[in-house]
C-alpha cells in the first residue's frame, strides 16, 4: 500500500515538472514559430535608376556558375567604382535547402540566387517586387517575357498594380536530347528527328545495332527530365503551366500525362535506357555518354560545355520533338535568376547590378561560360552544340515555348517526380497511380 | 521490480521500521546530494543543448510551420498525419531491415572475429585490428560517396562479378528495386562490424587469462571456449554493441542519403531521411518535428527492451 502512493505520488510529482516546463513554453507568445520573422527595411524599390554616391556594398549569395559570377561581378564593379559586391558562393543544395532561413535572418543578403523556394518567400514579402524598376530601367524590352514570366511567382505587384517581378534572369536553361553523332550513324541514323516517333523509330535502330540507345541519369533528378520532355510535347503548355503554377481545379491527371508515362514505361520496356538507369546519377550518366556509351542522352544545357570539350564536333543537340513536324518547340528550361531581399539597405545598387545583367556585355559573360543570355541577339554567335542549344532555344522562346521545371509545383514534388519516374522507368507503377501521388501533393500544397 | 505479496504486520512494527528507514537514510541522501553538484555542469549543458532542443521539437511538431510564417497550432494534427502516411509506414519497415544488416549482421561478425584474435597472438594481429577499425574513423558521407561508386555499372563490385564470370549477377546495385535496399544495408555492416569487434576484443581483455587455462587444461576447444567462456563475459558489452547499432540502423540517414536518397521508388526510403525532406525540402517543420518525435520514442523504446532483456539475463 504504503509504496503504491509513493509511486503514485512520483509520478504526480513527474507530471507536474512536466507541465511546469512546458506550460511557459505554450504561454509565452514569441515561441510561436515564425512569430520572429518579421520583415524590416524597405519594402519597395524606387521607381528612379539613380544610384547613390559613396561606397556601398552588396552580399551576394549564390549557388550556380562561379565562374560566371566572379566574371559578371567584376564588369559591373568596373562601370560603378563605388559599390563592390562579395560573393558567397555555397553548393545548390546547401544552398537551396537554407535559402528561407538565409533570407528571413537580420543577415540576409543583398541579392540571392532565385529557387524553387522563393515563391513563398515572396508571398511572404521577404523578397522585393521589383516592377517599378522594370518600368524604370525598360527590361520588358531587353528580356524575352517568358523569361520575366517565370520570375512572377504567380502574383500581381502591389506597388505598379501589374504583373509583379521578383528576379532577373542571367543565363538560361533549357533541357533536351544530346546525340553522338558517330553513333548515330553507325546506327543509320541520319540527324535529329522531327517527331516523337521519328525518334522512337531511332531508338529501335540503335537498339538494332546493339548499341545503348538512351542514357538516363535517375538516380537523382535526370529521370525527371526525360518525363517532362514527354509531357511537354503531349500536354497543352496552358494546361501544363496551370498546373504548376497551381492554378485552382488544374490537374496533371489527364489523357496526355497518361501517354507520356506509358511511353516512359514503354522505352524501358523496350530496353532502350542504360541497364541502370535508375542507379546511375546524373553527372555520371553524362559522363557514361561523353565515353561513348550510349546514342542520346537526357539532360539540360548545363552539360553542354563539358560535352563539348571531351567530345568536340561529335556531340548535337535537339530538343524533344513534338508529336507532328509542325508542333512548337517546347522544353523545360529555368534561369539563373537573381533576388533582392527585403532587408537590403542599398535597393538602388542592386537594382543597378540586375540592370548590369540585362546588357550585352553581361550577355557575352554568360554565353562564354555556357548559358544562354536573355538577349541572344545581342552576343557573338556560338558555336558547335552551343549553337545547336542556342537554336533550340531561339524556336522554344519563339514558339512560346520553355516551361518551368514540374517539381516547382509544389516544395515536395521533386521526390515524388523523382521516386515516381524511377518506378515507371523500372516499370512498377501503373501510370495513372504516378499522376494521381503527384496530384495528392498538388492539392495539399495548394489546399489554402 | 517483481511484486511480493503483501505481508501483514503489527502497526507498531511497520512504524518503527519507517522511522529506521528514514533515519538511515539521512547521511547517504546528503552525500547523494553532493554528488548531483558535481553533475550539474554537465547536466547544464546537456540541458541546454539537449533537452532543451528535444521540448522545442515536440513543441513545434504542434504546430503546422513552413519555416518561415507564423505557425498555426494544430495540436497532435501531425501525429494524426503521420500515422496515416503509407510512404512512413513503409521507411519504418526499411529501418527494421536496415536493423538486420546494422545490428544483427555485425554483432555476429565481430563475435566471430574475436574468437578468432582474441585467442592467438600472431604478429600483424594489431594491423588486422587497425583495417577493421578503419571504417570508424572515415566520415559516413565519404563512405557513401565510395560505396555510390563500388556499387556502380562499372564500379569494383560488378567487376569482381564479370572477373569471376558471374556476368548474370551484375546491375546497378543501388537503383534496383530488389536489391537497393540490402546494398545499402550492406554498407552498414561493413562500417559497424569493425566497431563490434573492437567493442568485444575490449571485453575479452578484461577475462581472467586462468580461466582460459583452466579450461584448456580441462581439453576444452576453441569453440567450447569461446561459447562457455568468452561469450558469457561478454554480456555487457554484446547489450551496448546492440544499443549503439540499432540506434545507428533506425537513425540512419548519411549513408542512405549519400548513396540512394530513398530511390529507387521508396526503397530505401528511412525515417530519418523523411524528417530532413519534410524540414528543409518541403517546408512542412511541424510535420518533420512530429515525426523526430515519434522516431525518438521508437528509438527510446527498443534501447529500453534491449537493456532490459540484457539485464534480466545477467
Amino acid at each position: 500500500m504504503m509504496e503504491r502512493t509513493h509511486r503514485v505520488r512520483r509520478r504526480v510529482a513527474a507530471t507536474v515538472c512536466a507541465a511546469a516546463l512546458v506550460l511557459p513554453l505554450t504561454a509565452c507568445d514569441a515561441l510561436t514559430p515564425g512569430s520572429a520573422a518579421a520583415v524590416p527595411g524597405p519594402r519597395s524599390v524606387p521607381s528612379s535608376t539613380a544610384v547613390p554616391d559613396g561606397d556601398i556594398t552588396l552580399r551576394l549569395q549564390f549557388a550556380d556558375a562561379p565562374l560566371m559570377v566572379d566574371a559578371l561581378i567584376a564588369a559591373f564593379e568596373k562601370g560603378h567604382p563605388n559599390i563592390s559586391v562579395e560573393p558567397q558562393y555555397k553548393t545548390f543544395s546547401d544552398y537551396v535547402q537554407n535559402l528561407k532561413l538565409t533570407m528571413t535572418s537580420d543577415t540576409a543578403p543583398d541579392i540571392a540566387q532565385y529557387a524553387v523556394g522563393m515563391t513563398d518567400l515572396a508571398a511572404d514579402g521577404h523578397i522585393l517586387d521589383l516592377a517599378p524598376y522594370r518600368e524604370a530601367y525598360g527590361w520588358d524590352r531587353a528580356i524575352p517575357p517568358v523569361s520575366l514570366d517565370q520570375l512572377t511567382a504567380g502574383q500581381t505587384s502591389e506597388a505598379t498594380g501589374g504583373r509583379a517581378l521578383f528576379g532577373v534572369p542571367a543565363g538560361l536553361s533549357m533541357t533536351g536530347i544530346y546525340y553522338n553523332k558517330e553513333l548515330a550513324k553507325k546506327a543509320g541514323i541520319d540527324g535529329p528527328p522531327k517527331t516523337v516517333a521519328e525518334f522512337e523509330n531511332q531508338l529501335a535502330a540503335a537498339e538494332d545495332a546493339d548499341l545503348t540507345p538512351l542514357g538516363v541519369g535517375a538516380l537523382d533528378s535526370g529521370g525527371l527530365h526525360l518525363w517532362a520532355a514527354l509531357l511537354n510535347q503531349l500536354m497543352p503548355t496552358d494546361d501544363y503551366w496551370d498546373w504548376v503554377n497551381g492554378t485552382k481545379g488544374a490537374t496533371i491527371e489527364t489523357q496526355a500525362a497518361v501517354t507520356a508515362s506509358k511511353l516512359v514505361i514503354d522505352w524501358g520496356r523496350k530496353g532502350y535506357y542504360n541497364d541502370s538507369a535508375n542507379g546511375t546519377a546524373q553527372v555520371d550518366s553524362t559522363a557514361q555518354f561523353a565515353k561513348g556509351d550510349s546514342v542520346f542522352l537526357v539532360n539540360g544545357n548545363w552539360a553542354a560545355g563539358q560535352l563539348a570539350t571531351v567530345m568536340g564536333d561529335n556531340v548535337g543537340f535537339f530538343p524533344m520533338p513534338g508529336e507532328q513536324a509542325s508542333s512548337p518547340t517546347v522544353a523545360s528550361g529555368f534561369s539563373v535568376s537573381y533576388a533582392v531581399s527585403s532587408r537590403t539597405e542599398h535597393p538602388e545598387a542592386a537594382g543597378a547590378f540586375l540592370d548590369f545583367l540585362t546588357t550585352p556585355e553581361a550577355g557575352q559573360i554568360i554565353s562564354d561560360n555556357g548559358f544562354m543570355p536573355p538577349n541572344p541577339d545581342a552576343v557573338k554567335k556560338p558555336e558547335g552544340v552551343l549553337a545547336d542549344i542556342a537554336e533550340g532555344h531561339r524556336r522554344a522562346v519563339a514558339d512560346d515555348g520553355i516551361t518551368t521545371f514540374p517539381d516547382f509545383a509544389a516544395p515536395a514534388m521533386l521526390d515524388r517526380l523523382r521516386s515516381g519516374v524511377q518506378k515507371l522507368i523500372a516499370n512498377r507503377i501503373d501510370p495513372s497511380d504516378y499522376l494521381d501521388s503527384l496530384q495528392d501533393e498538388w492539392e495539399e500544397h495548394h489546399a489554402e | 521490480m517483481p511484486s511480493r505479496p503483501p505481508v501483514q504486520q503489527p502497526p507498531d512494527v511497520r512504524v518503527r521500521s519507517t522511522e529506521v528507514r528514514v533515519r538511515s537514510q539521512g547521511p547517504r541522501r546528503r552525500s547523494s546530494y553532493r554528488g548531483y553538484v558535481y553533475v550539474l555542469p554537465a547536466f547544464a549543458v546537456y540541458f541546454c543543448f539537449a533537452v532543451l532542443p528535444a521540448l522545442h521539437t515536440a513543441y513545434l511538431s504542434l504546430f503546422e510551420w513552413d519555416g518561415v510564417t507564423l505557425g498555426d497550432w494544430v495540436g497532435l494534427g501531425n501525429y494524426q498525419e503521420i500515422l496515416q502516411d503509407p510512404i512512413l509506414r513503409r521507411s519504418v519497415l526499411n529501418a527494421l531491415v536496415l536493423v538486420v544488416f546494422f545490428s544483427f549482421i555485425p554483432i555476429v561478425v565481430g563475435l566471430a572475429m574475436t574468437g578468432l584474435l582474441a585467442r592467438f597472438r600472431r604478429p600483424g594481429m594489431g594491423a588486422y585490428r587497425f583495417l577493421f577499425m578503419l571504417p570508424q574513423v572515415v566520415p559516413l558521407v565519404a563512405v557513401g560517396v565510395t560505396w555510390r561508386w563500388l556499387y556502380g555499372d562499372d564500379g569494383l563490385v560488378n567487376q569482381t562479378f564479370r572477373a569471376v564470370g558471374l556476368d548474370g549477377v551484375t546491375r546497378a546495385w543501388l537503383g534496383d528495386f530488389g536489391a537497393a535496399l540490402i546494398a545499402v544495408g550492406l554498407v552498414g555492416t561493413w562500417v559497424l562490424s569493425g566497431l563490434c569487434m573492437m567493442l568485444f576484443l575490449s571485453g575479452v581483455q578484461k577475462v581472467d587469462p586462468s580461466l582460459y587455462e583452466a579450461a584448456r587444461i580441462d581439453g576444452a576447444g576453441p569453440i567450447r571456449e569461446f561459447v562457455s567462456i568468452t561469450l558469457p563475459h561478454l554480456r555487457g558489452e554484446l547489450a551496448v554493441a546492440m544499443t549503439v547499432t540499432t540506434v545507428a540502423a533506425l537513425a540512419s540517414f548519411d549513408i542512405v542519403y549519400v548513396t540512394t536518397n530513398g530511390g529507387p521508388g521508396e526503397q530505401t526510403t528511412v525515417p530519418g531521411l523523411l524528417v530532413y525532406r519534410l524540414a528543409f525540402s518541403e517546408g512542412k517543420v511541424g510535420l518533420a518535428a512530429a515525426l523526430a518525435v515519434v522516431l525518438g520514442c521508437l528509438i527510446l523504446g527498443i534501447v529500453y527492451l534491449i537493456n532490459r532483456l540484457s539485464r534480466s539475463e545477467s
